[in-house]
């Protein structure tokens, strides 16, 4: 993937999101302005984007939903509920192509039907297709209306544009509007139409009349630009293709360039003409028409309307060796000019000469070769052009003959007189040859292959490259404007942490080289300084700790965008009336924190919404108000995030959780009687728990709140749920701000360390060995009134035990959840933070190790997994 | 600098961008009858061009190059080069 495409990529992620999130907020407050605005410009920012690549029905699924947001900006149309699902389905959809540009690099099969299923949902709403989409349907061939300022140009320049679409070139009538602002994006709308190739004729004319010079505004854009082109439609929209909304491109028909002008006159003479003409047309006499028509414009008055006639059908018939077909509508023309009247077309046949316009003629149409076969010829022709020292100039032959010949190979039009056209073109190490072979297989003269324009001329403003170029610089500068942001890969923040990871067990080496200093070298100067220096190091260390630490740490606000959205569609779809109030979203913590827990948070919201608030009707009768309300609030308590969601819903009934339970054997009936109602409802967390009865479309499908619990016991958090029965439910996660640095208590076990992970450990006791006493071959103790069991270390690890045990044990009671666990070690050592690093390789599948951590002297300290262990 | 100004003439040189339009607006509104030199220039950035098409300064030299003169001479129809 390119590098531009992976920026879009991720560009384009954040402007579905600011859009969709813009939606869901203006749905409550229609009337928002400036909310509008904002959505569009998300919208319209990612269409002008979507144009750099070859994703063309991305781009028309988000042009049609500008254009819907466009009229609603402009207050022709409602914005509804359908309508915001309409649009929220298209910027999903768009999400997902870009997931899959993101994995294949091109959008999957099926795109193009699907986007225009999409596309036209959402024009059906805006009615009638609007002027918007001129631009698509030029592409389509459909439009072929010519354009009124044609009348602008001059005469001679409308029979020259005549001529070439009557030899065969498809005219384009190209209208560019620049916006009035566009000289601070950087643009130059000059240079961008000059790049326009095959220019038959040009105005640049003020779109009104400008100011005069004392209140003229020099960075004001006010010309328009009318432009004829015999470029390829597809080079015309190219070039346009980032101020599409700017430019009007229509093909202009041959005949629309006749505009007769200048005074009428009567008289026999021309109907006599007319007559003769008309005759000639039906037998394809041109020389006659030609001469007949000479003489009478001889007799003619220049600025007459019959003059004018004359002269296009002049221009028509073309010179005296010209033996092109007539086209049908000559006849109306001649009739015109008999009337004194304006032509009257409809009643024109279709002629060869007007139907096959499409392409330039020649030899190319001939043998039919398509538009990309063309596009690979016309740059070999530049390739023979480009200037080169003369031994590279074989190779340039050489290749260009090569291609040459493969496309036609490709297309079935290599014959034998081109096979050896090409084969001695190269043998003879003649380019003037090939080159002539191509001209007349392309049917162009040379001058109208298109050149690379100049590089003087390509650098004429700021930001005035490429377009490529100048789109991303325009991107850039808006990003920059708006927010000062670095888009860095995850993968060199983490680089980056590990480095420093590395710095601070390499710094910690140096307490021990000061130990030596002293007791080896005997030098306690030197091991002083050492000592000021590992002060000066450490500190250091811990900033650049504590700013990496920074720099990944994200508001959980980022998370819960996608909430309102959820809570919209679930409400919406199950009919309940549901207010998501969201609070503490500036609260921080680590980016892998905040998205291990994206998947739990939609779990309970989901639950919250489909279990928790109930139908309307019921709130109503239970005396709540109709609408129910899910909190979804987040806050920093220590060294850990706090999230809670809670809803006013119906709350949990115990006695069904307890019947549940015991039906599902994952208790028996009278230790389910035992519990406590606030431990029952903690039942939900146990696996494969599911109260709802039926299985609904949102939950309930047996994966419930267990999943919820594992996620984020994973990510080293905890969670606990209360419950009101009518009053409604909290759940509360707490995890860990960071998951990198980890606080261990490294304890001695048969002459190793390991390391035990600090959040575990409740406390560190000493206790006789008397104390500890043995049932039924388990061992445990008590401590403050309360049994504890007691496993041993060495034990559980498989490691030889040390003859004789000391008077007191030292053990270690770690906390899984409410159970408490004694541990005996053979002793504590210091605490330590370190950097925690997952067991990889063969190691990688090794239970009861959560990893390892490299410690100041060097030393690898192994960190267990007590959980899994016991 | 693409643009010499002189006592009644602008001398305008080169690629001129976006930048210059404010000087050469400066040293219009000064002149009652401007006369610009287009001869040796390459490419008008709009805002210039546009200043122009506002000041209808008097030519004196159209510019050299063929396809460019095609475009000054498309924004002052009125004023055909000799």
């Amino acid at each position: 993937m390119s590098d531009l495409l992976g920026q879009f990529i991720s560009e384009s992620r954040d402007l579905l999101e600011k859009a969709a999130e813009g939606l869901l907020a203006l749905e409550k407050a229609p009337d928002d302005g400036e909310l509008v605005n904002t959505i569009f410009r998300s919208v319209h920012t990612l269409k002008g984007a979507s144009g750099l690549f070859e994703i063309a029905p991305l781009t028309r699924l988000v042009h049609a939903g500008e254009d819907l947001l466009g009229a609603v900006r402009a207050g022709t149309l409602m914005l509804d509920p359908g309508t915001v699902d309409l649009l929220l389905d298209g910027l999903d959809q768009v999400g997902r192509w870009l997931d899959d540009l993101e994995a294949a690099g091109c959008l999957p099969d099926g795109a193009d039907s699907l986007s225009d299923g999409m596309v036209a949902r959402q024009r059906a709403l805006l009615g009638a297709v609007t002027a918007a989409d001129g631009v698509v349907t030029v592409a389509a061939g459909v439009a072929q209306t010519a354009a009124p300022w044609l009348a602008d140009f001059s005469e001679a320049e409308r029979l020259a544009a005549m001529e070439r679409a009557l030899d065969g070139a498809r005219v384009w009538a190209v209208e560019y509007r620049p916006d009035s602002q566009c000289f601070f994006n950087g643009e130059d709308p000059v240079h961008l139409a000059r790049q326009l190739p095959d220019l038959l004729a040009l105005r640049i004319a003020p779109l009104m009349e400008l100011p005069a010079l004392a209140d003229y505004d020099p960075f004001v854009c006010a010309v328009r630009f009318q432009l004829l082109t015999a470029a390829p439609g597809e080079a015309v929209r190219d070039l346009f293709r980032y101020v599409e909304e700017q430019v009007d491109i229509v093909g202009v028909e041959p005949r629309h360039f006749v505009l007769l002008d200048g005074d009428r006159i009567d008289g026999p003479l021309y109907e006599d003409f007319a007559e003769n003409a008309l005759g000639w047309l039906e037998r394809g006499d041109a020389p006659r028409l030609r001469t007949a028509a000479r003489t009478l414009l001889g007799l003619t008055g220049a600025a007459t309307h019959q003059a004018s006639g004359l002269r296009a059908l002049l221009a028509a018939l073309g010179a005296d060796d010209c033996n092109r077909p007539l086209p049908g509508w000559l006849n109306a023309l001649v009739e015109a000019i008999a009337s004194g009247a304006d032509p009257d077309w409809t009643a024109a046949p279709l002629s060869a000469g007007t139907a096959g316009a499409a392409e330039p003629a020649g030899t190319a149409v001939a043998i039919g070769l398509d538009e990309d076969s063309r596009t690979i010829l016309r740059a070999q022709l530049r390739l023979l052009d480009s200037p080169c020292a003369a031994e590279v100039r074989l190779g340039h032959l050489e290749a260009a003959a090569a291609a040459v010949r493969n496309i036609l190979r490709a297309g079935g039009h290599l014959d034998d007189t081109l096979e050896g056209t090409l084969a001695k073109a190269v043998g003879d190490n003649d380019p003037a040859s090939l080159r002539a072979a191509l001209v007349a297989l392309l049917g162009v003269e040379p001058a109208a292959v298109p050149a690379v324009v100049p590089e003087s001329a390509s650098e004429p403003a700021r930001g005035g490259g490429r377009p490529a170029e100048r789109m991303l610089e325009e991107v850039r500068t808006e990003t920059a404007a708006a927010q000062k942001v670095l888009k860095v890969d995850q993968g060199k923040v983490d680089s980056l942490m590990n480095l420093i990871g590395e710095l601070v067990v390499a710094k910690n080496g140096l307490p021990y080289l000061s130990r030596r200093a002293e007791q080896i070298y005997a030098s306690r100067e030197m091991a002083r300084e050492i000592k000021d220096q590992h002060a000066v190091i450490d500190r250091i260390a811990q900033e650049l700790q504590e700013a990496i630490m920074a720099v990944r740490m994200l508001p959980v606000g980022q998370m819960f965008q996608r909430f309102p959205r959820l809570v919209r569609d679930l409400a919406r779809r199950l009919d309940k009336r549901i207010e998501l109030v969201v609070t503490g979203e500036e609260t921080e913590a680590d980016k892998t924190v905040i998205e291990s827990l994206v998947d739990p948070l939609v779990h309970m919201i989901r639950n919250a919404i489909d279990h928790g608030i109930e139908p309307p009707e019921d709130r109503l009768a239970a005396g709540k108000p109709e609408a129910g309300t899910i909190r979804l609030s987040a806050c920093q308590e220590n060294d850990r995030v706090v999230i809670e969601v809670s809803d006013d819903g119906a709350g949990i009934d115990p006695a069904a959780i307890r019947r549940k339970a015991v039906q599902r054997g994952l208790l028996a009936a009278e230790a389910a009687e035992a519990l406590s109602d606030a431990d029952a409802v903690n039942l939900v967390f146990a696996p494969g728990f599911s109260t709802k009865e039926q299985v609904s479309d949102l939950s309930g499908r047996g994966v419930g709140m267990d999943v919820v619990r594992t996620a984020v016991e994973k990510a080293g958090g905890t969670v606990t749920l209360t419950s009101t029965l009518g009053g409604g439910t909290a759940v509360r996660l707490a995890v860990p701000l960071t998951m990198a640095v980890t606080r261990v208590m490294s304890v001695d076990v048969s002459g190793h360390a390991f390391g035990v992970p600090m959040d575990i450990i409740a406390e560190t006791v000493r206790i006789p060995q008397a104390r500890i006493h043995s049932i039924r071959g388990d061992e445990a103790f008590v401590l403050r009134d309360t049994v504890v069991p007691v496993v041993r270390l060495g034990r559980l690890l498989d490691l030889p035990e040390t003859a004789e045990r000391p008077e007191e044990e030292a053990v270690m009671v770690v906390r899984f959840g409410k159970e408490r666990l004694g541990v005996v070690v053979d002793g504590f050592r210091e605490s330590l933070e370190v950097i925690v690093k997952p067991m990889d390789g063969i190691l990688a599948g090794m239970p009861g190790y959560s990893g390892t951590a490299l410690l100041g002297d060097g030393r690898v300290l192994l960190v267990l997994d007590l959980k899994e262990l016991v | 600098m693409p643009i010499r100004f002189e006592k009644t003439m602008a001398v305008l040189e080169g690629v001129c961008a976006v930048e210059e339009a404010e000087s050469l607006l400066d040293w219009l509104k000064g002149r009652k009858r401007p006369r610009v030199d287009l001869g040796r220039c390459e490419h008008l950035h709009t805002a210039v061009l546009q200043l122009l098409i506002a000041a209808k300064p008097a030519v004196v030299a159209w510019p050299e190059d063929a396809e460019w003169r095609r475009w000054v001479v498309a924004a002052f129809p009125a004023e055909m080069p000799s």
